[in-house]
């Protein structure tokens, strides 16, 4: 794992890297196939551009969310995302995400998870392929747990050609009670059923770096 | 020892039983027979502290009323319900879940080691992949090894009172083998109370002596030993019940 100082544009080429950002707006470009960990970074841009044949698992993961950002991604032909990104909120926060597919064969799968604890956490994802381009996919797994806060996701595709796969899923509730009963059943008191039930919510999306970096929290 | 005592049980305002009457004896083993939906799952739950029945009257266990307490607390006196169809917890292990369980219960910090070799060695009498332990509870389990991973949480907590509901349901035949072989296994070594609810019978094979009682919707009609169980799958619920019935005619 390499661990990274960034500016505000950097060349990615391949490998897994930890990116500790010095100013809150980053361009990003992919070349070959990259994993991107953005951990607690507090951006307010963020630009990915994917180069044709680029495949990038991007995980990013805040404790505490207290500034709005805005992401731009554009793919060209032949690429990849896995946009995983997972936050909680104790104020009110806006997340929103613009995902331009521009030509052939492309993937995009973008999972969000939101843990609301106080405001409103608004998350507005917009995923538009352009016309005349084929073979491309759009998948949008949005999902909100509000504990004591707000939550309003808008899951946007615009597909202006025919030739696409798209799908999106979006779910904003509390903590299940037939789960926190079912955790109690085994000596486990409230407070801590709802601790580990957010706990495995919140890192739903994340991978085992995350996990066992940030998991024990 | 377990004792219900004038227990009022509803649902949805709708009143499941009255006057509902019920002990056993530390050690003990009880067995509530009755046709589907009579309510004996409600009984289950209600004594697990399930809060979508209102209940009125006394649940008490081991001299201490717990009909006021939160399902944790019943858990932590002893009490272990084994779901008829436990449910998936995503994101959440079973490693986790019983670490915190056994932290809370002993108040002390789990020994990682000894937890684990614990684990392993249920793991293997269960005929449970060791992944198990780190998986998710649950997730994308079958029937049988989600009845198998609650006998694991069983094995772990090891609680003095458990209640079967319906353990054999949706079993193959090795599978209620095994599942009865650990928990006559548990039994001998632990000597728990163990309150069985079925209507299938299948997993009674497993043990010789127990009460079996017959229910139906005013509550509990009949009580008798265990060769009643084998009298109530030879004749059926409704020969019984209009036995029962023709009985009470003639006696008053």
């Amino acid at each position: 794992m390499n661990k990274l100082l960034v500016s505000d544009i950097i060349d990615i080429e391949k490998g897994e890297y930890i990116l500790n950002c010095q100013k809150k707006d980053l361009t990003i470009n992919i070349k070959g196939e990259v994993t991107i960990y953005l951990v607690n970074e507090l951006l307010n841009k963020l630009k990915i551009i994917l180069t044709r044949d680029s495949v990038l698992k991007l995980y990013k993961f805040n404790k505490e969310i207290n500034e709005d950002l805005e992401v731009d991604i554009i793919q060209n032909d032949c690429s990849k995302i896995f946009y995983n990104e997972a936050f909680i909120n104790n104020s009110k926060h806006k997340l929103i995400i613009n995902n331009l597919i521009k030509g052939n064969n492309n993937e995009s799968i973008i999972n969000i998870r939101n843990i609301s604890n106080k405001d409103l956490s608004k998350i507005i994802i917009n995923v538009n392929i352009e016309k005349d381009t084929i073979n491309n996919i759009a998948l949008e797994d949005l999902k909100g747990t509000i504990n004591g806060g707000f939550i309003h996701i808008e899951p946007n595709i615009v597909a202006s050609s025919n030739d696409i796969k798209a799908e999106h899923f979006t779910t904003i509730g509390g903590l299940d009670q037939s789960l926190i009963d079912y955790l109690m059943s085994k000596g486990i008191n409230k407070e801590n059923c709802k601790k580990i039930l957010l706990k495995g919510f919140i890192f739903s999306n994340m991978d085992n770096y995350i996990l066992k970096s940030f998991g024990g929290d | 020892m377990f004792e219900i005592s004038n227990l009022t049980l509803s649902v949805n305002n709708k009143e499941l039983f009255n006057n509902l009457n019920l002990k056993i004896n530390s050690g003990e083993i009880h067995v509530l027979m009755g046709k589907n939906g009579v309510g004996k799952s409600s009984i289950a739950k209600a004594i697990m502290g399930d809060n979508n029945y209102k209940v009125d009257g006394s649940i008490k266990y081991n001299g201490k009323e717990i009909t006021k307490m939160s399902i944790s607390d019943r858990a932590k006196e002893g009490i272990y319900l084994l779901n008829q169809s436990p449910i998936q917890v995503e994101g959440v292990t079973n490693a986790e879940m019983l670490r915190l369980a056994l932290g809370e219960k002993t108040g002390k910090n789990v020994n990682i080691f000894e937890f684990s070799k614990e684990l392993e060695k249920i793991c293997q009498d269960l005929e449970l992949d060791k992944s198990f332990i780190h998986r998710e509870i649950n997730v994308g389990c079958s029937g049988g090894e989600r009845k198998k991973i609650e006998l694991m949480h069983m094995w772990m907590l090891k609680p003095s009172m458990i209640i079967l509901d319906e353990v054999d349901s949706g079993l193959d035949v090795d599978a209620i083998k095994l599942v009865g072989n650990s928990l006559k296994k548990y039994y001998e070594l632990y000597k728990p109370t163990i309150l069985i609810i079925t209507h299938t019978a299948s997993i009674l094979n497993m043990f010789e002596h127990y009460k079996v009682h017959l229910l139906n919707n005013k509550g509990i009609i009949l009580t008798k030993d265990e060769s009643f169980a084998k009298e109530i799958l030879d004749k059926g619920f409704k020969k019984i019940l209009e036995e029962y019935d023709t009985f009470v005619i003639s006696e008053n």
